[in-house]
Parts: structure tokens; sequence; C-alpha cells
């Protein structure tokens, strides 16, 4: 109902929709073509002539756990930055605008510093600063056009456009009529190159109040960021996203420049256009705007693993909300075949109604509104958790339901998984996967995905023959490794609201600072 | 990452010689000075099938994949739940699929489906219900055959109903919860008051419903007079006719359709105000707006766009959160029926920017009404609508649905088609007065959830205030 309230979602919850395939699969890998550019740009095209539009996709193996530490929110604040245009894009005068910017750049960073004094701070530097930067953001104002990158894509009949931060990579997508892959190789081309970070205190901003919208007013975001905070404590997985706000209401623009120079080597970046599409031109097309990017060394970036963990966690997070639950087990990443295994546990514990989690829970015992389950949160790049997500049914608790998702993965421990029921799981995965070939959004996104996780987009096309092979011996060998209370975090959400509370007029309830 | 590196390391070596900053502006033109060759758009159509017993079928071959959709719309929505039993519709939608057939029990049922990945699914918004079946081109004779069965005659078991109340009533629990969805339940309940449409399921409302309820509720509306299935992918059109008379052709039940008057246009004017201690506030104001057959459609279309829901250059968007980073989500919605639609404008912003965003929302509707829009809105409103029309023709489900939807809402075939000029008729002039017939201020519906001890100003300062609360 709200046409562009999706644009900068996080892809935490990417990995659900990704479903496998089938008969297919040779079908698919014979029409992707796939090409590298000089540059290291790799490019995947797959022609689908139904209907006259195009889904393009650009994705760069950067994301949020590749931010230093201090400077989290970086990686997202850079993507709503790369909508503000580029030097020739949204400008009356890009000469004028850069010298404006260069010194709101400098008057933001002298006042942050100012306020990051807190009580020490001189009242009369800050406000002298405060009117500083306000003149020099409205002086910008008459060199630049807003939101111009948004009008032209949007006049040529843009859709779903769409952009999105996660933890190990960064997207930039959007739907045109076939006739226009020029405009988006002219756009995105560019702002590759020379985005302007137009208004960005004012967008810093917008970030605060996008994380009071999915965090602090939001229990659900809430509880998944202290579970994540406790699972990993060493790696970057532990940190949100949208970044911690103490971090988020300092963030530069030197910073963001930085992270954009890092974030934009052309060997970490993947196109991929599906729709109806002449492949040789749209190459060619491709070719002229993207391979003039210079190919860039970057320093890589090693990131440390999370030690393996000795005891269970637990976090407690207080909150005026329903109770819920998350359980996470700590697991190896895609390509391993342990991952694969855990993408059939996850359809045999939670989908559908006849699930495990769900005949058990919600149907038998009737202490469970909903349990969830999904493999490889928060990333898929390192190591990651298979999470359970669940709400207990009024007037349950928390603990009764961790008590009954326990006893069912013990089960899965010590009974071989009956074939019939393996088999339902493989067959349901076959045919969600054909489903998921059906659009060319989808599609765009699960080839660029994989291509840009794995190095390779046919981990898609073997998926479904990997899937088909497992047994119920190799699902209870990895239930018995990996589901251990040691290798486990739980965080509960606690009511602070009085049990006997059932309006929305919460008496002296609080909300978790 | 390893891997990353060590492409990096292959090519570096070949384009040493690069640049390795390339900051000066792209050599390449503006944009807007690219050409294009003209688009090829010849949308498939639907054909339009009548059984004997007036079951209305659309039928579109597709044979890319191996599977078959159908989509089915009945005249069932919620809106024809009684008073004291709202949530009536929904419940018997949902179970009428979970809660098994003559033959099958719900959980064998849902077994057979699970083990032949048949998708199967059964709901009811406001003004319809709807189900969707997606299978694989070998089991479609099963899939439509258990769909008939749940159509024709539900079993509708005790246990099923009980389950279904209990995660209804949970799911009201979690309204509470999730600020936009609490505040856009109430906001609905105000613009459609002393209308079927304003009457929300509440846990009062869902514990009264029985299971002879859900019975009659099935009598009364699912027959084949209330019916339509648009049928499209890996199918021939006499394979789809074939199964369809098998399966729904000899059902014969009676029953008309029954008519819900629009929701009435009141005064209203003030600002309602709903308690919750969240650092954040939800604002929404609104009224209803022009139907999907009044002539106002179009400039209301545009006028919508123009206000809030065009994107990042649309008004409520740039002022609200380009310029004043007031805000992430924020914009307008406008939705039309075929007798009535709805407007509103939105923003969710910090609670001591809450008045400010308010004030700031009903000034660029007054502006609108005042000064009008400009010849340059206009144009790229036009140009975006219109240029985005052919995204209405993606796939052959949503084009057999869609035309499946304009019988539904009894508008005429080719209202679609003639879209895109009814569109470009539109001048300023008609924006201007159309916003000045609908956007009265006295007439909105304003909507405030939040903690107004920690608002920029109190409430009262702008309008009248009336508090209300929720009735979860």
């Amino acid at each position: 109902m709200i046409r562009k309230l999706h644009i900068f979602i996080p892809v935490v919850l990417l990995v659900l929709m990704l479903q496998p395939l089938s008969a297919a699969e040779n079908d698919l890998e014979s029409r992707v073509l796939k090409f590298t550019l000089n540059n290291g740009i790799r490019v995947l095209l797959l022609e689908r002539p139904l209907s006259p539009t195009v889904s393009l996709y650009i994705r760069q193996r950067t994301g949020a756990v590749d931010e230093i530490s201090g400077k989290t929110g970086t990686a997202h604040l850079l993507e709503h930055m790369m909508f503000k245009g580029t030097t020739t894009i949204g400008t009356r005068d890009y000469a004028m605008e850069r010298e404006i910017l260069q010194k709101i750049r400098e008057t933001g960073q002298r006042l942050d510093l100012e306020r990051r004094k807190a009580d020490g701070a001189d009242a009369k530097a800050l406000e002298a600063l405060q009117a500083k930067l306000k003149a020099l953001q409205e002086e910008h104002k008459q060199w630049m056009i807003q939101n111009e990158l948004d009008r032209i894509y949007t006049e040529n009949g843009a859709e779903e456009m769409n952009a999105s931060t996660g933890q190990d990579l960064t997207t930039y997508h959007v739907s045109l009529p076939s006739n226009k892959i020029e405009l988006w190789a002219r756009i995105e081309s560019d702002r590759l190159q020379n985005p302007v970070f137009r208004e960005f205190y004012s967008e810093r901003d917008v970030i605060m109040e996008e994380r009071r919208q999915r965090i602090e007013t939001n229990p659900g975001g809430k509880l998944a960021e202290q579970f994540f905070a406790a699972a990993f404590q060493a790696h970057p997985y532990g940190r949100p996203i949208l970044g911690w706000p103490s971090d988020m209401r300092f963030l530069s623009m030197d910073d963001v420049s930085a992270f954009f120079d890092q974030a934009r080597a052309p060997s970490h970046t993947v196109i991929s256009v599906v729709g109806d599409i002449n492949p040789e031109e749209t190459l060619s097309l491709i070719r002229k705007y993207f391979e003039s990017i210079p190919a860039r060394k970057t320093d890589p970036l090693f990131i440390n693993g999370e030690p393996p963990q000795s005891t269970e966690r637990r976090v407690e997070v207080i909150f005026d909300a329903k109770p819920q639950l998350m359980i996470g087990y700590h697991k190896p990443p895609p390509p391993t075949q342990d991952d694969y295994i855990f993408d059939v546990i996850e359809a045999l514990l939670s989908k559908g109604r006849t699930s495990r989690f769900y005949r058990k829970m919600v149907e038998e015992l009737k202490i469970a509104e909903s349990v969830e389950t999904a493999s490889g949160m928060p990333g898929a790049r390192y190591p990651n958790l298979f999470a359970i997500f669940a709400t207990p049914r009024r007037p349950h608790e928390c603990r009764e339901l961790e008590q009954a998702i326990d006893a069912e993965l013990e089960r899965l421990k010590r009974e071989p998984v009956p074939e019939q029921e393996l088999q339902k799981i493989k067959n349901q995965m076959k045919v969600d996967f054909i489903r998921s070939l059906n659009s060319n959004n989808g599609l765009a996104s699960m080839l660029s995905y994989y291509e840009t996780l794995l190095g390779d987009y046919r981990y898609l096309s073997n998926y479904i023959k990997v899937i088909d092979k497992i047994t119920p011996d190799e699902i209870m060998q990895a239930a018995q490794k990996y589901f251990r209370k040691d290798n486990r975090t739980v965080a509960t959400l606690v009511s602070s609201r009085m049990p006997s509370e059932q309006s929305g007029q919460p008496a002296g309830s609080k909300m978790e600072k | 990452m390893k891997n990353t590196i060590r492409i990096l390391i292959c090519f570096y070596s070949l384009v040493l010689a690069a640049p390795v900053t390339a900051a000066e502006p792209h050599p390449a033109s503006h944009p807007d000075s690219l050409t294009y060759k003209p688009l090829r758009f010849n949308p498939p159509q639907a054909r339009r099938h009548t059984l004997d017993n007036g079951i209305i079928l659309y039928v579109l071959e597709d044979h890319e994949l191996p599977l078959v959709n159908i989509s089915a719309v009945f005249r069932s929505g919620s809106v024809h739940d009684p008073a004291a039993k709202a949530g009536l519709a929904e419940l018997t939608h949902r179970v009428m699929r979970t809660g098994g057939t003559q033959s099958l029990s719900g959980d064998a049922l849902d077994d057979l489906l699970a083990f032949h990945g048949i998708s199967l699914n059964f709901s009811a918004e406001m003004d319809m219900g709807s189900a969707n079946l997606s299978v694989l081109k070998q089991d479609l004779d099963l899939g439509l055959n258990i769909f008939s069965q749940i159509l024709r005659k539900p079993r509708f078991t005790q246990d099923k109903l009980q389950l279904a109340k209990d995660l209804h009533i949970e799911g009201l629990r979690g309204i509470l919860d999730d600020p936009p969805k609490y505040a856009f339940r109430e906001f609905r309940k105000l613009l459609y008051q002393d209308n079927p449409r304003g009457r929300l399921s509440s846990q009062i409302s869902v514990k009264n419903i029985q299971r002879s309820d859900l019975v009659d509720f099935h009598q009364r509306f699912f027959h084949p007079g209330n019916i339509m299935l648009a049928i499209t992918g890996d199918v021939t059109t006499a394979e789809a006719l074939h199964l369809a008379r098998r399966y729904l052709g000899d059902w014969q039940a009676s029953g008309r359709p029954e008519i819900t008057p629009p929701p009435a246009v009141k005064r209203n004017g003030a600002i309602h105000y709903l308690y919750k201690a969240i650092p954040q506030s939800v604002i929404v104001s609104g009224q209803l707006a022009p139907s999907k057959r009044d002539q106002d459609f179009y400039p209301f279309t545009i006028l919508d766009f123009i206000l809030g829901s065009g994107g990042f250059r649309s008004r409520i968007f740039q002022e609200v959160r380009s310029d004043r980073g007031l805000a992430y989500s924020t914009g307008s919605f406008y939705r039309a029926r075929q007798d009535y639609g709805a407007f509103g404008a939105y923003a969710m912003t910090k609670s001591s920017s809450t008045t400010t965003v308010l004030s700031l929302l009903i000034h660029i509707i007054k502006d609108v009404k005042q000064k009008g829009i400009t010849a340059e809105e206009l144009s790229w409103a036009k140009k975006s609508i219109n240029n985005s029309f052919i995204f209405s023709f993606q796939d052959t489900d949503q084009i057999a649905s869609q035309q499946m939807m304009l019988e539904y809402d009894r508008l005429p075939q080719d209202f679609l088609m003639k879209y895109p000029e009814q569109i470009d008729k539109v001048t300023a002039e008609d924006l201007q007065q159309t916003a000045r017939r609908y956007l009265n201020r006295e007439r909105a519906v304003t909507l405030v959830l939040g903690d107004e001890k920690a608002f920029d100003k109190p409430l009262s300062s702008l309008e009248k205030v009336i508090r209300i609360e929720g009735d979860l």
C-alpha cells in the first residue's frame, strides 16, 4: 500500500527468499550468459521475452560486515547517499557545489567534534557552527536539484526501484521498460564512479528515524539486535546493519567517502539483467558504460572469525510487547554440505502447516502462535546461525516453548527422518524453485546474489541435485553436531506490560532505552 | 573473500596503467537527452468463458514453466461481517482451507498438498474473498479436485475453528506491538465509521463466532454466481475448461450478490489521539476520495502521485524527508474501488517533531488547493504513470487476474487500455478543482499514535483533539 516504504530494507532476510531448483535446472544454466568485463565486473544475462520489461541488478560484495569498529552504519548510510545524484545528475553547477560541499563537510565535522564533548561542549561554538552549517545548506540548495536521480528513473517508468544493504552485500536494483536499458547504464555507471553526497546531514537524521522505526519501536527488531550482538562477540555479524545509534549520530562525510572508495572496486561488482533483451545489444551497452570504470586494487580486508562458543549465552530484552523468543546455533556458510543440510532442516521444522514445529507447538500443545526458522542469519559470507523465532500463545511463556523446541531438536538427533517426510520436503523445494523462475525480478536477484556471494551463480542450478541426495543419516549427524547447548544463544523478549493488561493503555509500562 | 582477492590480483596486472580514481564528471550527456526505440507493446489477453451454472473463467495459456496457476475471487469480503461477529469472513476463508473436506481431514489434506508441493490459500479482505492455487502441470487434476471440494462443501471442523480463533486473537494482541499497523487500523475504523467497512474484529467479536456462523456465511456467499476464476499457465484452454466443468460444472447452489453501500462522507476535522509509549509517532490524515467509476479518478491519481506516492520527487517526501530529515517513511496513498476511494497522507517521526510534521502535511495539502501544481510536476507525473503502465502486463497470472478484477469491480473491459489516454487528458486546472473538491480539512480524519508528553507542542495547538482508545 505504501509504494516506496521498503526502499532501504536491509537484506537480512534475503536468504529466505532464495529458492532452489528442479528439472528446469539444465535449462536455466544453458540460458544464462556470463561475461567478465576487462575491469573485472561480471555480467549475467537472461532473455525472457514475455513482457517488454527488464529487471536490472547491481550487487557489490561489500556490506556492513566490512565497516570498521566505531563506524557502524556506514555501509547503509552510503547506500542512502547513492540516491543523491552524481556530478552530472542533480546539479545546476557542480563547480559551485563542490566548493560548498567541502565547507559543509568541514563544518559538519567540527560541529560533531563539539557535540561529542557532550556536557563539556562550548555552547556558543555549538550554536555558531549550527548556524554556519544551516547557512551553507541553504546556499547549497540553489546549486543542486533535489532527488533528480529518482525523478529521471520514475519519469521513465521505473518500477521496484530499490536498494538494500546487508551484512554481506549492497544491492541497487530497478525494473524498466526494456527499451530503456541505456538509461540504467548511464545512471548506474555514473553513480558507481561519481556520486555526490548532497543533503548529508538531513539524510543522517533520516536514518535515525529509520532506526526508531525498525528497532526502537519494533519489538522484533530490538530483540534481533540484542540476539545477534550476543551470538557474535568477535565477528562483525554481531553489529546491527543500521548501526549502533552512538556511532550513527556521528558518521561523517569522510567516513562515507572512505567506505565508498573501498566498495566500488569492479571486481566486487556483479550485474544481472533479466527480461526482454537482445543479449548482444545489452552486452555492448554494458561494455560502453561500465568497462571504462577503472579497475582498482583494494587492500584485502581480513575479518577475524568468531571463536568457538564454550557455554550457552542468554539475553533478555524488556519491552512493552508480547513475549518472543530467538534461538541461534552457529553453523558453517554455503557452499558447505552442512549448509545444504540446514536448508532441509529449516523446511522440515517450519515450512507450512505440516512442519514439525507447527504440528507440535501450534496445533498439538497449543503453546505457540508461530515458530519459524531461518538458516543463514544474519549473512552468508561467513559462518552464521541457524535461527529459530517463536512467539508463545498467551498464557504460555517462552520457557515452555523453548523446552518444546528442544524436544523437537533432540528428536532430530535421535531418530532418522522418515523417507516419506524427507521426500515431501524435497518435492516442496523443487516446486518452489520452479515458481521462483516465473519473475524477471526474482531471477535477476538470485543470479546476482549467488554470483556475488559465492563467485558462481551455478550454485543455483546444482542446488536441487545436492538437496536430492541428502540422507536421513546426514540430517541426524548435523543435528548432533550443531544442536548443542554450548553452541547456542537464546534471546527472550520479556513483556514490561502488566500480565492483566488487555488494552492499549499499559499502566506504568516502560520502554527499554 | 579469498575468491574476491584472487580475482583482484588476476586482473590488476592487466589494467595497471588505468587511473585509480575518476573524480571528474562523466563525459556522457545528461540522461534526459537519451533517446529510445519505441516499445513493442502487445500484451496477450485472457479469454472469458462461462460455465453453464454461471461461474466465470478467464483463461490464458503460458507454456514457459510446467506450472498452472488459478486465482479466484469471491464476493465474500469482511464487509459482510455481522457487527457482533466481526472477523467472520476471515475465519470462514481460513477454516475452509484448514478444516478439510468431506473425504479428507484438514491434516490429511495438508499432507497430501504438501507432498505434491501444491500451494493453496484462501483469504478475505475488506471487499472480497480470494483464493490461489499453484500446482505443477501434472498435479492440476488433483489440485482442482481438492479446490472444488473446499469451495463446495468444506468440513469446518470444530478443532480447526478453535485454532483459527485462538491464532486470530493472538494476532490482534500483536497489533498493539506494531505501531504502523495499530495506527492504520484505528484510522480505518474512523474513516469508515458507521459503514460495515469500519467494523474490525476484536477479541470479543471473534469469541462470539460459532461453527454455525461459518456454515451460514459459506452458504450465503459461496455459490457459482459469486465466483470468478483466472486460469493461467501450462494448460491448454480446452483442458482448463474440461477440468473446470468436471469439478465445478455440476455445482448448483443459489444466492445472489449482496451489495453494501459505499462509506459516506462526514464532517470530521479533529485530531484523534491514541496513546502509546513509543519514541516515534505515527501520523495518518486522510479522507474518502473518488471511486474508480468517477471521472475524478484520473486527476486524483495524479494528485496523489504529486503529493506523496510518486517517490522521492513527490511533495511530502521532499519536504518531510529530503529537506528536513524528519521521517524515513512518509508519503501518501490512494486506493479506489468501484464505488468509493480512500486517500491518506502519513509519516512516522520522532515524538519531538510530531506537530511539526502534522502541520507540514496539512500545509502541503492546503498549498496544492490554493496554488495548484506546476506544469513541470504535471508532466513528470503523467510520464511516470504512463511509462510504468507496461508493468501492469508482466506475466500471464497478472494479466488474467486483472481482467477478472475489472469484471469483479463492474468496470468496462477497456478500462485499463484507456487508462493512459485518460491520464494524459488531465489538466492542471482539473487537478486543482479535484483537490478543492475532495481535500477538505473539515472532512479529514486525522490519527496520531504516540506519546503526547514528548511532543514538540500539544496537539490541541493545531486542532480540536479527541482522545481515543484501541478496542483490541
